[in-house]
């Protein structure tokens, strides 16, 4: 669940990432989504978009990890915002499909961990103490904690992070990278067909393209 | 370099050697208000609990001590080398131990009392520590070791186990340390 | 029932880099041709910018036959088996010339005499006692022409070093002689390759823009390359990567005597009484073919090769074709090209756009380009910085102990980083080994039931020497530039690779080599063999420009020897 004030701190930061997104939204081409500004923002957080694999408790468990891992905060919006949850609850219906079960059995373990290791669900702990349990699946602590992940929670984890960072910096076709907000903090300046030997001098800023390769008619959809 | 110099030099290095031989460490008292020795760890400090730092506190420290390093590790585990808990340093040689729950946070400063600390890079691969997390079967031994150290060095933060122990080598005027078990029962069938 | 079809006079095994060369020369020198590949054609509507589908989901539009035969490996015959998620290489017509790096480079003229130089310069006891290596059959100047040949036929960009004798330092001029230009300049430098250049120059070494299959400029009609930073394990949107699906396949269809087969799952090739091959039995949606042929040309890439001569076994072979001596599946190597350096810069290096093959190369330190009398091993590793980050992979960079690897520390790192690190491509000399093999896993099988390859390999003290040895040039050469931290990875083990080598080597030796000097069978006079399964040596540089150049060499000869080979 996002509290009022967590709102209130993304709001805050995507209106100081607004001053500086004149640019990109001046290269934007008719029609398509502008850069992450707050009513976007809110429509993206809450009510989220319809799930096609995961059940609400999933998703917003999942949420609340993604959170953690690729934070919103002054700098700008996270994952959360990027819609790493949609990416993933899309890819799970589909090409995904296998992993299915694996995030099943992983979610319900990370949540009887927290209920054993911190004595609450992972939501109503704190930041912190949210951190230091995921650090502790990250490394591999949690594995024989009785909390049954199959395997290592070293590779639950491995399998989330690499989902969640797909989900915030791949392609918006897929679901995620909603407003282009992964690109945004990496400095990416978008998907070009043709890149000048301007584009590539050191120094150079090339005015972010926020599209996605397939807002061309230039390719079939996978 | 005239003879004299030399003679000085050679005299001074002798004098050195021999302080080193001479001077074998102390040994620290190191206890824990939270942890007994040779009992089982609670679990707050512990990968099955909110896996916080458990306090420390130590005496018998040398007059020339000037920091204080801590490390954790564990002999018990099937490695050639024991697994690395924790690795913390420059801790200030006007304390007298390491409160409950140092920051994992490093935008968070260290507490007053031991304000200066840095930690280094455990097994686990990260600056923090992490507390026991052992495969079910047998109980593990914990080894909190603390060393004093007669100099301020200049020591980056992350250092292994034994990148510290290297640099503090020569150093160390004073070591003690506390021994605790924590166990893991097997997974029962879910 | 297998449904026999009508024969022809040769048929290839895989439409890729090889087979894909040797059909052109077959064809048009009036032969009738099939080639069974068992991808399908892609265009250049299926290669989008999208990192998800080409990096992430390995083209999902493609056929996943590689996919399903991913082989096994272990690092000693005792040691745990793993096997990866994934294939390094992929199936359609163009082969893995569809989504490769396109470095085009011509072996050293050294990388054919291993053995007689080494023992020339520094003595035998040089070469290490366990290692099965041996001199090629022949040397450089017997391949230049057909190097050559592939280089214009294709499209390849780049900068001669040394034309005919003469050297030119804007080249490699540790390039063996060529007899005429590239086809086409160099792609261009970037912003970041030029620094680097400079700082080599600053070393006193001598960099120079390394030669690519792709074009620099219109060429045969085709475009020229549009830097777009998408051709790493992508496929080229407007064909400016000369791969033989736009270059060599549609020419030799145009002669009206090559047909492409796709979808085509080969699984043995057929031997008659006389113990020469007789065609190749292949599967199409559930349905058996047998396509006869009077000359097979086995061309998919090494582990599939190998693996196809062990599964085809017969009462005149019954360890698998051309398998009489027990050397298929022996001399196997894999290029070392783990032992990584990544640096970190203080400022943007605007690497966002770019390809593989746009950068700057030094080969002071491949081969035996210097001196090795004090050193204690044999062979180099060729230094290749290039232009090429792409956001998925950006977010997942080294943070050099900088940060943690996700929440908003990391955050905070990659807003300031993510564009500020590059890592080297260092491909060292590897030598074969008694002891790493290729066989047939025992245990593990495709979904047709049979078994996959399994891998036996590791690196020995040369590899590694050579590892640490490039790791220090290649972190001089970067901290020359201005890096201010360099991560230095391990050298790892000999899993599936995209550089393999031998399995089926050439040789006239029969009795430690499994083709002859023009890539024909010892053992079996109709059966060539085409790609890296032939190759003795890795050198230090990428293996396609060469085997391409055998590929079109074996074809030639068997259009000169067709009677004696076919009848």
């Amino acid at each position: 669940m996002i509290s009022r004030r967590d709102l209130l701190k993304v709001a805050g930061a995507a209106a100081a990432g607004a001053a500086t997104a004149g640019a990109e939204r001046a290269a934007l081409p008719a029609g398509a989504a502008p850069a992450a500004h707050p009513e976007s923002l809110h429509e993206q957080s809450s009510p989220r978009r319809p799930l096609e694999a995961l059940t609400a408790d999933e998703a917003d468990l999942l949420t609340a990890i993604v959170a953690r891992l690729i934070p919103s905060d002054p700098s700008g919006p996270g994952a959360v915002e990027a819609g790493a949850v949609t990416y993933i609850d899309r890819s799970l219906a589909g090409p995904l499909s296998s992993s299915r079960e694996a995030y099943r059995r992983g979610l319900a373990a990370l949540e009887r961990y927290a209920t054993l290791s911190r004595g609450q669900p992972f939501r109503e702990l704190s930041p912190t103490d949210q951190d230091s349990l995921l650090i502790d699946v990250e490394t591999g602590g949690a594995t024989a904690s009785g909390a049954g992940f199959d395997g290592s929670s070293a590779a639950f984890f491995a399998m989330l992070k690499a989902h969640t960072w797909q989900g915030t910096f791949g392609d918006p076709y897929y679901g995620g990278n909603q407003g282009f907000v992964g690109w945004a903090m990496l400095g990416y300046p978008g998907v070009r067909t043709a890149v000048t030997p301007d584009d590539q001098r050191l120094g150079a800023r090339p005015v972010p393209l926020r599209r996605s390769a397939y807002d061309t008619d230039l390719f079939n959809k996978a | 370099m005239n003879r004299r110099h030399l003679l000085l030099v050679v005299v001074g290095t002798l004098a050195v050697v021999l302080a080193g031989e001479a001077r074998a460490p102390q040994s620290l008292i190191v206890t824990s208000p939270a942890i007994k020795a040779g009992e089982t760890i609670p679990r707050d400090y512990t990968a099955d609990g909110r896996n916080i730092s458990p306090p420390l506190q130590w005496s018998g420290a040398p007059a020339s001590t000037r920091e204080f390093a801590v490390i954790c590790d564990d002999p018990d585990v099937p490695m050639p080398q024991p697994f690395v808990h924790w690795v913390i340093y420059k801790i200030p040689g006007t304390a007298t131990g390491l409160p409950e729950n140092i920051p994992i946070d490093p935008a968070t400063p260290m507490p007053a009392e031991i304000a200066g600390a840095v930690q280094g890079t455990s097994g686990f691969r990260r600056p923090i520590y992490r507390g026991p997390a052992p495969p079910p079967g047998k109980p593990h031994h914990y080894h909190f070791r603390v060393y004093a150290i007669d100099a301020v060095l200049d020591l980056k933060p992350g250092l292994t186990k034994r990148e510290l122990l290297e640099a503090i080598q020569g150093h160390i005027v004073g070591e003690g340390e506390l021994v605790a078990i924590y166990e893991r029962k097997p997974a029962p069938q879910p | 029932m297998a449904q026999t079809l009508k024969g022809a006079d040769v048929v290839i095994i895989g439409l890729g880099a090889a087979g894909g060369i040797a059909c052109l020369p077959l064809a048009e020198a009036g032969l009738e041709v099939v080639g069974l590949e068992a991808g399908t054609w892609l265009t250049r509507r299926d290669f989008a910018p999208d990192e998800i589908r080409n990096n992430v989901r390995d083209w999902p539009q493609a056929v996943q036959k590689a996919n399903h035969e991913v082989p096994t490996h272990r690092a000693n015959a005792s040691a745990p088996t793993t096997r990866a998620a994934s294939h390094p290489m992929m199936n359609g017509v163009g082969g893995t010339t569809l989504h490769y790096w396109a470095q085009s480079w011509r072996l050293n003229p050294w990388d054919f005499k291993v053995v007689s130089e080494t023992t020339r310069r520094y003595g035998r006891a040089r070469i290490p006692a366990e290692s099965t290596v041996e001199d090629w059959p022949f040397g450089y100047e017997e391949l230049e022409p057909y190097y050559d040949k592939v280089e214009w036929e294709t499209g390849v960009s780049g900068k001669a070093g040394n034309l005919k004798g003469e050297l030119d330092l804007r080249g490699n001029v540790f390039e063996g002689p060529r007899q005429r230009e590239y086809p086409m300049p160099p792609l261009r430098g970037t912003g970041f390759t030029d620094l680097m250049a400079a700082a080599a120059r600053g070393l006193g070494w001598r960099p120079f823009p390394g030669p690519a299959q792709i074009n620099s400029r219109t060429f045969q009609d085709r475009s020229p390359c549009m830097y777009h930073g998408y051709c790493n394990r992508g496929g080229c949107h407007v064909d400016a990567k000369n791969g033989t699906n736009v270059t060599t396949i549609p020419r030799a269809q145009k002669t009206g005597r090559f047909r492409v087969v796709t979808r085509a799952h080969v699984t043995t090739i057929d031997v008659d009484a006389r113990g020469r091959v007789s065609g190749v039995r292949y599967v199409t949606d559930g349905q058996e073919f047998v396509q006869p042929a009077r000359v097979v040309l086995l061309g998919a890439y090494v582990y599939e090769n190998v693996r196809l001569l062990l599964l085809s076994k017969s009462k005149a072979f019954p360890d698998g074709l051309s398998n009489n001596h027990g050397q298929v599946g022996r001399h196997y190597l894999s290029h070392a090209t783990g032992a990584s350096v990544t640096a970190l810069f203080p400022f943007d290096l605007n690497t966002w756009y770019g390809l593989p093959a746009q950068g700057v190369a030094v080969d002071d330190w491949a081969d035996d380009n210097f001196d090795h009398a004090g050193l204690d091993f044999i062979g180099g590793g060729n230094l290749w910085i290039y232009s090429d980050r792409r956001p998925i992979q950006a977010a997942n960079m080294n943070t050099f102990g900088r940060a943690p690897g996700w929440g908003a520390q990391w955050k905070a790192f990659i807003r300031q980083s993510a564009d500020r690190a590059n890592t080297a491509y260092l491909q060292k000399t590897t030598l074969p080994y008694e002891a790493n093999y290729l066989d047939l896993d025992p245990e593990v099988r495709d979904p047709l039931g049979f078994p996959v390859l399994r891998i036996t390999a590791d690196y020995r003290d040369n590899e590694r020497r050579i590892a640490a040895f490039i790791q220090d040039k290649m972190e001089a050469w970067y901290r020359a530039a201005g890096a201010i931290d360099i991560v230095r990875g391990p050298l790892g083990t000999m899993g599936p690779n995209t550089h393999a080598y031998g399995g089926t080597r050439m040789g006239d030796n029969p009795e430690t080599n499994v083709v002859d000097r023009w890539g024909f069978s010892h053992e079996v006079p109709n059966l060539g063999i085409l790609g890296g399964s032939v190759m003795g040596t890795s050198g230090a540089h990428n293996p396609t420009l060469t085997l391409q150049a055998l590929a079109w060499r074996t074809a030639d000869h068997l259009v000169r020897s067709w009677k004696s080979i076919a009848e």
